[in-house]
């Protein structure tokens, strides 16, 4: 009633899996993809086991699988052309964010508020308005 | 009764354009009875869509299987509970399912603040409306739940047809979990709408001060809370019916609901620089803004067909009216703040690079980074096919890739950020506050090396995981004393008055504590084994400290479906310790199959076995098992965020105090009604 295919894999045919797909459409990593009467994984898993099994190189093997199913056989976008941007694009976002955020810092570092300002006239004292408004500040940024 | 549902849609809609051009004329004219039928045209939405969903839901359990979605969804044999969670299992059901739990929240927003605010509801009213008119174009013209079977007789004529049975709910989702998981993902999706309304509102009728802020705040945390256990529970799901051993495979929609989940996260901390300081307004805004366009996104992505996943509805013509809706949501908040933004101005300098600020601003940096990357990740297919003309996959391996080190960077500003001050942290007060976490990390990492935990990035959580908690015990730890030595008692009661005066801090270290435990689950993962084998009954299978015997292989009817189920005998350590029965069902109403996967779960690991079908050569039965350490802490470090999540949704004790005191008859003095050392933290 419910076939399956897959033998137990070793150890290198499960870290080579990993670098490829399940061509079903299911979106799952090889080694993942066990949906009922999955028409590709298994299949797949054979093919990958009988070729490790037989000592083909791993570089061989996964070009020979990205001949017969194309590159989105691949897990992970191949690090050339215009793929490469998917691996750069995060640190290019990192750094970015960094710049603007040690931009930000010193822009605030650099900005003295009219509040921070010397007062000109030092014998004057605070207004109660004043004092309750520092008072107030003070009790919201110490609060937590 | 459709007819019913679908003239409470109708009305629905017309009630939500009044609404929307009521509530316009009233911000100009100001009003009175003008903003106040534009807010009951606003409440009759709410009340017209809930019952819309009140007569889907009756269409379903009196099986009236001349609507196409009953039958699509539905059949006789089929359970009433899941008759109901059938109303969310399919693209028109959950648009309306999404409009009624939107409804709840505006209605309870424009119900709460109905004689509050009146400079600002009228603009939250109207952007409320405006979310919700989308939503009912969809449910009255697009995606209709009510479409009633017909078919072409002779002549051309059209007849109304009602078929005997429907095809029943999918086996995937007649599961506990995939029937609450959507409820609480679409209540956080949802959810953000508020905290966007009232930011967009702000920001539009340049509202003064932080109050949007105050207001929005506990929306925020609850959408958020939402969209947490959404996430895990549909995590869990995954893990226990799936049957690939896993719950996270950074599928397209996981990764939809992640994004404004991460957005989100970001905008509760950096919200606090705003508060305290009267900082990052831009920021804050933007991240709101940003966090509601993800919320859309996500649901475009679900529902549009424009990337395959397993999870998602199936292709249909809705994704050009979201794309429609983000290009004009983006393009409102976009001259909202090119209009607007000198309003958003900053009063506060930043005082030194060491400091809670600075902390909060890399915080949001290493948040956003991490929001970026799983987007990019989730588009760059469709990007790469568009430019090159080939297809790719972007898998679980490039996602893990990337962001296990920006989720390390997020687990060590967790623990640093609560421990710096506000404006400049001393060096002594850093030597104070982190020594002895940070020793503490690194001597666990010490004793975790040998014992096994070779993996670097395995490693560098555990350290991190002992220092974030370390960093929070501390905090506890210290707050507790200082009130023992004032009121005496013990220590744990202290900590308990700690919190209770502070909810909101302490909640959110809970909530942290929360995340740490879910880091050290997510840290097993790199210790996972798998051992899949032909079983015969009386053969055995060595896993781990497992030992699994094969008693017996039998088929078994259930309600609606029929099993193939082995039984095995689990042995750990020698003694016997439970059975399992992993089994394959194939429903008869649909002739789907599904799995049920035989977990024993305990603090230390999971075993997980599942029944793979039938091997074709000797048609045995085939064993995949799992042994998956420290799953457990995931989902208990779930429990945890949410607990700590309430708890920072409680008002402070002091808040409490002092409104009660409010309550009751004016006291001759001030001094009367405050007790001495209370301070109201003035939220909400």
């Amino acid at each position: 009633m419910f076939p399956v295919a897959r033998a137990q894999q070793t150890d290198h045919a499960k870290k080579l899996g990993l670098k490829l797909m399940c061509m079903c459409g299911c979106g799952q990593v090889l080694v993942q993809c066990n949906h009922i009467n999955c028409p590709s994984s298994a299949p797949m898993l054979k093919e990958l086991d009988d070729r490790i099994a037989r000592g083909e190189p791993d570089d061989l093997v996964v070009q020979d699988f990205i001949q017969e199913y194309g590159v989105a056989v691949l897990s992970s976008p191949p690090n050339k052309g215009f793929n490469r941007v998917a691996w750069i694009f995060p640190g290019f976002a990192f750094a970015a964010g960094l710049g603007i955020v040690l931009l930000v810092i010193l822009h605030w570092r650099r900005r003295v508020p009219a509040a921070q300002q010397p007062v000109p006239n030092r014998k004057k004292t605070a207004s109660p308005e004043m004092l309750a408004r520092v008072r107030d500040q003070a009790d919201r940024e110490t609060e937590e | 009764m459709d007819l019913f549902g679908s003239f409470a849609l109708l009305l629905a809609f017309i009630c939500a354009i009044y609404a929307i051009a009521g509530g316009i004329l009233a911000i100009r004219t100001r009003n009175p009875f003008l903003i106040k039928s534009a807010r009951n045209a606003g409440i009759a939405v709410c009340a017209l869509i809930f019952l819309a969903v009140a007569s889907l839901v009756y269409l379903f359990l009196s099986d009236n299987f001349s609507i196409a979605y009953v039958v699509q969804h539905s059949s006789r044999l089929q359970p009433s509970f899941l008759k109901i969670a059938a109303l969310w299992s399919g693209q028109e059901g959950s648009l309306l399912f999404w409009s009624l739990l939107l409804s709840i929240y505006v209605f309870s927003v424009l119900w709460s603040y109905r004689d509050k605010h009146p400079e600002l509801m009228p603009y939250v009213g109207v952007i409320l409306a405006s979310v919700q008119l989308f939503f009912l174009i969809l449910n009255n013209f697009i995606a209709n739940p009510f479409k009633l079977i017909g078919t072409v007789g002779p002549g051309g004529v059209l007849s109304w047809i009602t078929q005997p049975d429907g095809r029943g709910l999918t086996p995937l989702l007649q599961y506990p979990e995939m029937i609450i998981h959507p409820p609480m993902l679409y209540s956080g999706y949802t959810g953000f709408t508020i905290p966007f309304a009232f930011a967009l509102a702000a920001l539009i009728g340049r509202y003064p001060g932080e109050k949007w802020i105050h207001l929005t705040r506990r929306w925020t945390m609850i959408a958020w809370c939402f969209q947490s256990v959404g996430i895990l529970l549909g995590a869990h799901w995954a893990y226990a019916v799936l049957g690939w051993g896993g719950y996270w495979s950074w599928d397209p929609v996981e990764n939809a609901s992640l994004m404004p989940w991460l957005t989100g996260t970001a905008f509760l901390h950096s919200v606090m620089m705003q508060e305290k300081r009267g900082m990052m307004k831009v920021w804050n805004v933007w991240l709101v803004f940003i966090t509601f366009l993800l919320c859309i996104f996500g649901t475009f992505l679900t529902r549009s067909g424009v990337i395959s996943s397993v999870h998602a509805f199936a292709q249909s013509d809705i994704g050009p009216w979201f794309v429609g809706f983000l290009i004009v949501i983006l393009s409102v908040c976009t001259l909202a703040f090119l209009k607007n933004r000198d309003y958003l101005k900053s009063d506060n300098s930043l005082d030194s690079m060491i400091s809670r600020e600075s902390s909060f601003l890399f915080n949001n940096l290493i948040l956003l980074v991490a929001c970026v990357a799983v987007l990019s990740g989730t588009v760059f297919p469709v990007l790469s096919e568009w430019a090159t003309g080939q297809k790719i996959s972007v898998g679980a391996p490039f996602f893990n890739r990337i962001n296990i080190p920006i989720g390390l960077m997020l687990l060590f500003l967790t623990g640093v950020g609560p421990l710096l001050a506000w404006r400049r942290t001393s060096a002594d007060s850093l030597k104070r506050n982190f020594g002895m976490p940070m020793a503490g990390g690194l001597i666990a990492g010490a004793i975790a090396w040998p014992l096994g935990c070779k993996d670097l990035f395995s490693l560098a959580c555990v350290i991190l995981s002992v220092f974030v908690t370390l960093t929070i015990v501390l905090e506890f730890y210290r707050g507790a004393k200082v009130i023992r030595a004032r009121a005496g008692g013990n220590l744990l009661s202290s900590a308990v008055q700690l919190t209770l005066r502070n909810t909101r801090r302490y909640g959110g270290y809970v909530v942290h504590f929360g995340i740490v435990l879910v880091f050290i689950g997510i840290s097993g993962q790199a210790f996972n084994q798998d051992k899949q084998m032909e079983m015969s009954p009386g053969s055995s299978m060595q896993i781990g400290r497992y030992t699994l015997f094969c008693q017996l292989f039998e088929n078994v009817p259930g309600p609606n479906y029929t099993s193939e189920r082995v039984s095995i005998d689990v042995e750990r350590d020698g003694k016997q310790v439970m059975m399992l029965y992993p089994e394959k069902r194939i429903y008869g109403d649909s002739d789907e199959a599904g799995t049920m996967v035989a977990i024993s779960s305990t603090p230390r690991e999971d075993l997980y076995v599942v029944y793979a079908g039938r091997s074709p050569q000797s048609d045995k039965p085939v064993i995949h098992a799992y042994l998956n350490p420290l799953v457990k802490w995931v989902w208990f470090g779930g429990v945890v965020v949410v607990l700590g999540t309430i708890l920072a949704l409680i008002p402070n004790r002091a808040a409490a105090i002092i409104m009660q005191a409010a309550k009751q008859p004016a006291p001759a003095t001030a001094e009367q009604a405050i007790p001495a050392g209370v301070h109201y933290d003035g939220s909400d």
